[in-house]
């Protein structure tokens, strides 16, 4: 019924795709061993002599141009890279430069070579830090492949490299989440300067999407940059959205700026539940004893994540402790069970316990309530 | 020459700084992991140890402890890479005379080095 | 007409085998494409921007134990040493009848505290909470027995993170898994509700002090086939399905979930004995019919090990265990196979768990009886049978062998004599354990014996496999 020759036709196929296999698997297994071996000893050598040179100012190692073709050098060079800041790195970035290493990387992401030997370079190139490599790496964040560009932002990030910022910012609009996210990440690494695009982007977008204008928010709040409060604020005024208004809080939350606890004292008041426990959250890294009050009101609320958060921001305060030590002799059961599990957090039962144990007395409430049964 | 041990699970640090180190005249030990620097910390007689805060085995933290339990007495300084400022604070508790963090300045860590010994 | 049915049924039961090896075949092209382009990116990335630690959401790792007195102490101080910046530890101890509460309890310097519990998800009445003075946030939760899957709901409602990882008391943790699955997770945070981790058998491998310090393939047969079985599923499957955004199974030993996710689906489902099955294929569903934006993914590169059986009598309660989940799995979501509104999920992977996991070992041993029989009566060409067996065989080691290729890229296995342990096994599995994993799960299906959710694992214990100088079972 099934034709014979099909069935030995496909086996004989399938036999040949085993061989193959088969060869492949020892193949490698035996080749790259011993081409792993050779590379990790000769990374070794050349760890030993870039330490070298960057210890001693009139080292005379040699580097070869053969040498600087090694992806083995390149991984040292890269290791190094990786744990040294300050003056050695000028040392090293010398014998990048002096070796044409960023030069070849360069080359190689611009050619038509295989996709892999491409990602490598892009990586290679964002570890090694070469500012001379800049140029470069702007040029491919709008590289047909996604990886590419995310690796060139991250390289442009390591290097601060401040011209780069707004082509970076200026792609939100057109990249998809991941590559996004992604330079998003890499925005942080340049610090304050990239604050102002990004809230331009926001303000500009706000209106008409969610996802990229929180995503931008979350990064300025990373960024820290005082200044931007104000800015923030604003988005917050006009901005229905839940997630823009909760991207918002989270980033005044880390920005910490003292012009904000007006805002989000009254943002404990709105109605959205996800509102209130993240304004809770940004108050306790406000540390603004001012916001006591209000947070004691906060941890009598009617849902758990608002109680929670308040009592662990209290817990951050400056006197909140005593706030927290009132809600636990309250009449309120839940806010004192919040108190309790903050004030368990902060380390208070661990010093409370101490006491007991060397025999000083201590603040009952916070024993007992953790002691009751019910 | 004053003796140095010099404990983190990564090569590179461990290579750079016997190299930057011997060069600056110092004795260099190293260890890759947390049990390994405590038992050449016990028996060897260091006059500082650098200590990386995780390795594999046993917390650089947990490690300090254990050698002040053990009456050693020589300064320790902590390389600290997560970016943790509680990890920090607490290594100065434990015991860690300065803290470090990753990636560091080189000319830095020889002057702290130099001003503990 | 006899022969002409026989006939037909011998080459419909030979037929079904060699497409079962294709299709898996076609997965592990698309799992090598996938794989690649990792390997490339992770050449020379050195991790250190892998995840700013300001981006990174907190996660609360929640552990389900049962007896686990022999190793639990190790196995939690290893998992607290995991490089992340936020996390917290919860151990949920699932009422063990030895000491696991005590061991504990002494290890942590843990004291009893009254502390909000929100019980989101239904479980066994809690009994106390605990909490650590010793430096690493572990939260102990003691409560009635109820099952794997009850300890975990308990564990998630105490949970206070965003994200939860869900793992198991004997499961080694490599120390970066947690950033590379998260990373999956910040790369698209409004839609990855879920990431399964790639789990490897450590039997045979060396550990100290908790941490794997090099891998090898055991000798014994029993987990020799495991391994090879492991990576076929982790390696040349799932890499493939997670792209599809078609990932029918996350590991139970690694899974990260968001919060918010497993308390609308209502939690693991108490009872079940595939609840981690069960709960990703649920989540699916409430997706789709919700019409959300989602996606479960599969992270290759973020690892974790764990023991598995190493005698035929362990190993054949967990695979009746894991057959009868299925079974009630494929009855529970039969709506959603070969159900076009269920997208690829229900049509290619779904749809393959039940043509090909389901399915198979009726078919295989309803084709033990029929194929000899219809050859006997002269129904079936011998040369024909044959080629046909041949053909599958060769298929099946094909899959073996580019699964095992494909493993070169983590190069844990790197002597000679692991390759050839491997090799063989895959010679041999069809051979003697197929034929009995096939037996297994008539047995499964047929009713078997019932066997408890936990599963008596026989734990030897992380800490008795960290030995310092020794070597872990070489089983």
């Amino acid at each position: 019924m099934v034709d014979i020759r099909i069935a030995e036709i496909g086996t004989f196929v399938i036999y040949v795709i085993d061989v193959v296999l088969l060869l492949a698997l020892v193949g490698i297994k035996t080749v790259h061993r011993r081409r792993v071996h050779s590379h990790d000893r000769r990374r070794q050598e050349y760890l030993g002599m870039l330490s070298r040179h960057v210890s001693y100012a009139d080292c005379t190692d040699p580097i070869t141009p053969r040498m600087a073709e090694d992806p083995a050098f390149l991984d040292a060079l890269i290791d190094v890279r990786e744990v040294l800041s300050g003056h050695e790195l000028g040392n090293l970035e010398e014998i990048v430069a002096r070796h044409g290493v960023s030069a070849r990387l360069t080359r190689y992401l611009a050619s038509r070579l295989p996709l892999g030997r491409r990602l490598r370079a892009a990586v290679a190139l964002a570890e090694i830090g070469d500012k001379s490599a800049a140029p470069a790496m702007v040029l491919h964040l709008s590289d047909r492949e996604p990886d590419v560009r995310i690796e060139c932002a991250r390289g442009l990030a390591r290097l601060r490299w401040t011209p780069a910022i707004d082509d970076i910012v200026a792609r939100f609009a057109i990249e998809d989440t991941t590559v996004r996210a992604r330079f998003a990440d890499s925005l942080i690494g340049f610090g304050t300067s990239a604050t102002w695009p990004l809230l331009a982007y926001v303000r500009v977008n706000h209106r008409s999407e969610d996802a990229g204008p929180a995503l931008a928010l979350r990064t300025v709040g990373r960024i820290r940059e005082l200044a931007a409060a104000g800015a923030i604020h604003e988005v917050l005024a006009e901005s229905p959205s839940l997630e823009v208004t909760i991207a918002a809080i989270e980033a005044l939350g880390d920005i910490a700026s003292p012009e904000s606890t007006r805002r989000l004292q009254s943002l404990l008041a709105d109605e959205r539940w996800q509102v209130r426990a993240k304004s809770a959250t940004a108050l306790g890294k406000l540390e603004d004893g001012s916001s006591i009050p209000i947070l004691s009101e906060a941890i009598r609320d009617a849902n758990f994540w608002v109680r929670r958060n308040s009592a662990a921001a209290l817990a951050r305060l400056p006197d909140g402790k005593l706030a927290l030590y009132r809600a636990l002799d309250g009449d309120d059961v839940y806010a004192a069970d919040a108190a309790a599990e903050a004030l368990a957090d902060s380390g208070e039962l661990v010093a409370a316990r101490r006491r007991v144990d060397e025999g000083i007395s201590v603040v009952e409430p916070l024993l007992a309530h953790m002691e009751s049964g019910d | 020459m004053p003796k140095i041990l010099v404990a983190d699970d990564s090569e590179t640090i461990r290579t750079l700084l016997r190299t930057a180190l011997g060069r600056a005249g110092y004795e260099v030990d190293t260890a890759s992991d947390g049990p390994t620097a405590h038992s050449m910390a016990k028996e060897g007689d260091f006059d500082l140890i650098i200590l990386d805060q995780l390795m594999p085995g046993l917390l650089g933290l947990d490690v300090i402890s254990q050698l002040r339990e053990d009456g050693v007495a020589a300064p320790v300084l902590m390389l600290t890479g997560v970016d943790d400022g509680t990890t920090a604070a607490e290594s100065l508790d434990r015991g860690a005379v300065d803290y470090i963090r990753k990636p560091f300045d080189m000319n830095e860590l020889l002057a702290r080095i130099k001003s503990r010994l | 007409m006899l022969r002409e049915l026989m006939a037909w049924l011998g080459y419909a039961t030979v037929f079904y085998f060699v497409a079962m090896q294709l299709y898996l075949l076609g997965f592990t092209v698309v799992s090598g494409f996938v794989l690649r382009r990792s390997h490339h990116l992770g050449r020379f990335n050195r991790g250190t921007a892998m995840l700013s630690s300001t981006n990174a959401p907190p996660v609360s790792i929640v552990i389900a134990a049962y007896n686990e007195e022999a190793g639990i102490g190790d196995a939690i101080r290893s998992m607290s040493i995991v490089k992340y910046p936020r996390f917290e530890i919860i151990v949920v101890n699932d009422g063990s009848k030895d000491s696991t509460l005590d061991v504990l309890i002494q290890a942590f310097r843990l004291e009893k505290v009254r502390i909000p519990y929100r019980p989101d998800l239904a479980s066994e009445p809690i009994r106390a909470i605990y909490k650590g003075r010793s430096g690493v946030d572990i939260t102990v939760i003691d409560k009635e027995n109820g099952g794997r899957a009850d300890a975990l709901n308990a564990g998630i409602n105490a949970a206070r993170y965003p994200y939860v990882f869900c793992t198991d008391a004997d499961v080694i943790l490599e120390p970066d898994c947690l950033v590379h699955a998260m990373r999956r997770v910040v790369d698209d945070r409004e839609r990855t509700v879920g990431v399964g981790g790639n789990v490897r058998p450590l039997n045979g491998s060396r550990i100290e002090l908790g941490h794997l310090i090099s891998a090898s393939v055991p000798t014994r047969l029993i987990p020799r086939m495991q391994v090879l079985e492991y990576v076929r599923t982790f390696l040349a499957s799932r890499p493939a399905w997670s792209r599809l955004n078609a990932l029918p199974l996350v590991s139970g030993a690694f899974g990260i979930w968001k919060r918010s996710t497993l308390v609308d689906v209502g939690g693991f489902a108490r009872g079940h004995l595939g609840e981690d099955l069960d709960l990703t294929m649920r989540v699916h569903r409430m997706h789709i019919d919700r019409g959300d934006e989602y996606r479960i993914v599969y992270e290759p590169a973020a690892v974790v090990w764990t023991e598995v059986p190493d005698t035929m009598r362990v190993l054949r309660r967990q695979r009746i265990r894991w057959h009868r989940g299925l079974m009630t799995a494929i009855r529970d979501f039969k709506g959603m196979t070969f159900n076009p509104r269920y997208g690829r999920l229900g049509s290619l992977t779904w749809g393959g768990f039940f043509l090909f996991e389901y399915l198979a070992p009726i078919i295989e041993f309803i084709g033990w009886f029929v194929v000899p029989i219809a050859w006997v009566l002269g129904a079936l060409s011998t040369t024909s049978l044959v080629w046909m067996l041949v053909l599958a065989f060769g298929a099946g080691l094909a899959n073996s062998l580019t699964a095992l290729l494909l493993d070169e890229t983590y190069g844990y296995f790197n002597s000679p004599a692991d390759t050839s342990r491997l090799v063989a096994m895959a010679l041999l599995e069809n051979f003697g354990p197929r034929q009995m994993t096939v037996v297994w799960r008539m047995r499964a299906l047929l009713g078997g014996h019932a066997t408890r959710s936990w599963g008596n694992m026989e734990r030897r214990g992380v800490a008795n496999l960290a030995k310092p100088t020794g070597t872990a079972p070489t089983g």
